[in-house]
């Protein structure tokens, strides 16, 4: 399913949640949308969702648009989409199963073939036989998979994931995207992830949406965003990647000026010391690595140049023509 | 001796009729009211079709009822009482009043026991494609049960107590038979008998009631 945002708008009063943002989320795919916490992530999640509605613009699944739906065509409606969120929101007073069965429960569908769908839906989450397990039993992991087979189970055709993974540590974050990665080729469907951990766009998405003050400043595949990232918020998320990330090493906490991005074919060129031996620039690196980013590899490195300021000035141009991003300048 | 235990007996009897009924009337009565107040509050806190103006009236005239004096309150319906069981005294007709004072108070209770249930399920059921009926009897009111179960304990011990001055109305109960007997009569016996029936009931309920919600709870 293809969804389609045009020129939203959503205030609170003088706050500005929401303003005129246009996104095209391609079918079947995992679509990340990033911001930092006030960005208007929520509010974007809950328009898109048909949980709220917009002051202005549209939303449209297809051809079909769905902003305005009321009463018996908004609940169908949202019968076909799937939710996740950060704090699970399972029913505490249902067990696994329970919680799995509801919305076909809503549905009106009869108890054998619920049944029947809970159980596959267990298998399909990596949690059989734990059906009779009450809620506060599970581990934050295993909650958030009976959200993943709860939110599946009337098979929709669009999960949306809000800041799904942000109250689960790095290890159990990684298997639940697994997971929904997994899913997603599995049932076609189109997930849209609302995040601030740039780590999940990197290992799930393929395409990412950063969104700031309510706009969108920033759209593209992941691996593109990766290499040339153009805003500063977009830089800041990935100079804090580059710090967690392990696969940098850093050898030295002192300078590191700039940060150079080197991505897929320029990673296996001498770049550096071509620049070097032409125009005598020396670098001092100090931290470096290679990071795979929506399947593709993306080198970072942070250095310093030297000795002057118009060898870093004519070392730069010559980065840029070899289609190195730079940070720094 | 016998003569006593029997009227005793008897009131206890009476006390248990007017509780019972008046807990099962007010509960009709308060549920609705709690619900309504709950599901038209601010979306924040978990309302599912927020109107604060019909919510402002409402909760204005809950409170309203609520601080009625009880004693004031039983006169003041002697007519209704007629009007609903055909008379204004008795054990009967006590509890009309009964259950109208105490509606209020349940439709208080029930609405703070929903307000504790996460607003962020209800979101998540909303999601989903929940009626708002759905998300009234298949999410709140079973999230809320613990606490539900709770607030009915409270409701009965505080039907217990205000059944004492049923006998004002010539209602009965232990309550009455330990005015007029241990008191105007200056028999203390009835009065000691009257206060360890009535102790007996409240921990009874209590303890049941505990009971049931740490059952209930122990499932979760």
């Amino acid at each position: 399913m293809r969804i389609t945002l045009k020129n939203l708008k959503r205030d609170y009063g003088s706050l500005h949640a929401v303003q005129d943002v246009s996104l095209s989320i391609p079918d079947n795919t995992i679509y990340g949308i990033i911001g930092r916490s006030g960005a208007g992530k929520s509010t974007l999640v809950r328009l898109v969702s048909m949980l709220e509605k917009p002051d202005a613009g549209e939303v449209w699944y297809d051809d079909e648009r769905v902003d305005g739906l009321e009463g018996k065509d908004l609940i169908s409606r949202r019968r076909r989409i799937g939710m996740i969120f950060q704090n699970f929101n399972l029913f505490s007073s249902r067990d696994a199963a329970g919680n799995i069965a509801y919305p076909m429960e809503i549905c009106g569908m009869d108890k054998e073939h619920i049944k029947a769908r809970v159980d596959e839906l267990l298998g399909l989450v990596g949690l059989e036989g734990r059906g009779n397990a009450p809620i506060s039993t599970l581990s934050g992991g295993q909650k958030q998979r009976v959200a993943i087979a709860r939110a599946l189970a009337c098979k929709p055709d669009i999960l949306f994931c809000d800041e799904a993974t942000s109250a689960l540590d790095p290890q159990t974050t990684r298997s639940i995207l697994a997971l929904i990665k997994e899913l997603q080729a599995k049932m076609n469907l189109t997930v849209v992830m609302i995040t601030h951990q740039m780590e999940v766009v990197r290992d799930a998405c393929e395409r990412v949406a950063v969104l700031d003050a309510g706009r969108v400043v920033e759209e593209g595949m992941v691996s593109d965003v990766f290499a040339n990232p153009r805003s500063e918020v977009t830089k800041d998320f990935l100079s804090n990647l580059t710090n967690v990330k392990d696969s940098i090493v850093r050898w030295s906490t002192e300078g590191g000026r700039f940060t150079l991005r080197f991505r897929g074919g320029t990673t296996d060129e001498p770049i550096i010391s071509i620049i070097s031996n032409e125009i005598g620039a020396v670098f001092n690196i100090r931290a470096a690595g290679v990071q795979e980013v929506g399947g593709e590899e993306l080198g970072v490195m942070v250095t310093d140049i030297g000795p002057d300021e118009q060898h870093v000035r004519i070392a730069l141009e010559m980065l840029k023509k070899h289609g190195v991003s730079v940070e720094g300048e | 001796m016998d003569q006593m235990i029997q009227q005793v007996l008897s009131a206890t009897g009476q006390t248990i009729v007017m509780v019972f009924f008046s807990t099962i009337f007010s509960l009709v009565l308060g549920l609705p009211i709690g619900v309504l107040l709950h599901v038209t509050g601010k979306e924040s806190e978990g309302g599912i079709i927020p109107s604060p103006v019909f919510n402002n009236v409402l909760s204005r005239i809950v409170n309203v009822l609520r601080s009625f004096p009880f004693i004031i309150l039983l006169i003041v319906l002697i007519p209704l009482s007629r009007l609903i069981v055909g008379t204004s005294i008795g054990t009967k007709a006590a509890i009309v009043p009964l259950s109208i004072a105490a509606a209020p108070f349940v439709a208080r209770i029930i609405e703070s026991a929903l307000k504790e249930v996460d607003p962020g399920v209800i979101q998540a059921a909303k999601a989903m494609g929940s009626t708002n009926w759905q998300l009234v009897y298949k999410v709140l009111i079973p999230e809320a049960m613990p606490s539900l179960m709770s607030g009915l304990t409270l409701t009965i011990i505080n039907l217990i107590g205000y059944s004492a001055m049923a006998g004002t109305i010539g209602g009965g109960g232990l309550g009455d038979l330990a005015i007029r007997y241990g008191y105007q009569r200056f028999r203390p016996s009835y009065l000691v008998a009257a206060v360890i029936v009535l102790l007996v009931m409240v921990e009874l309920i209590q303890v049941i009631g505990d009971r049931l919600v740490k059952r209930m709870m122990a499932k979760r």
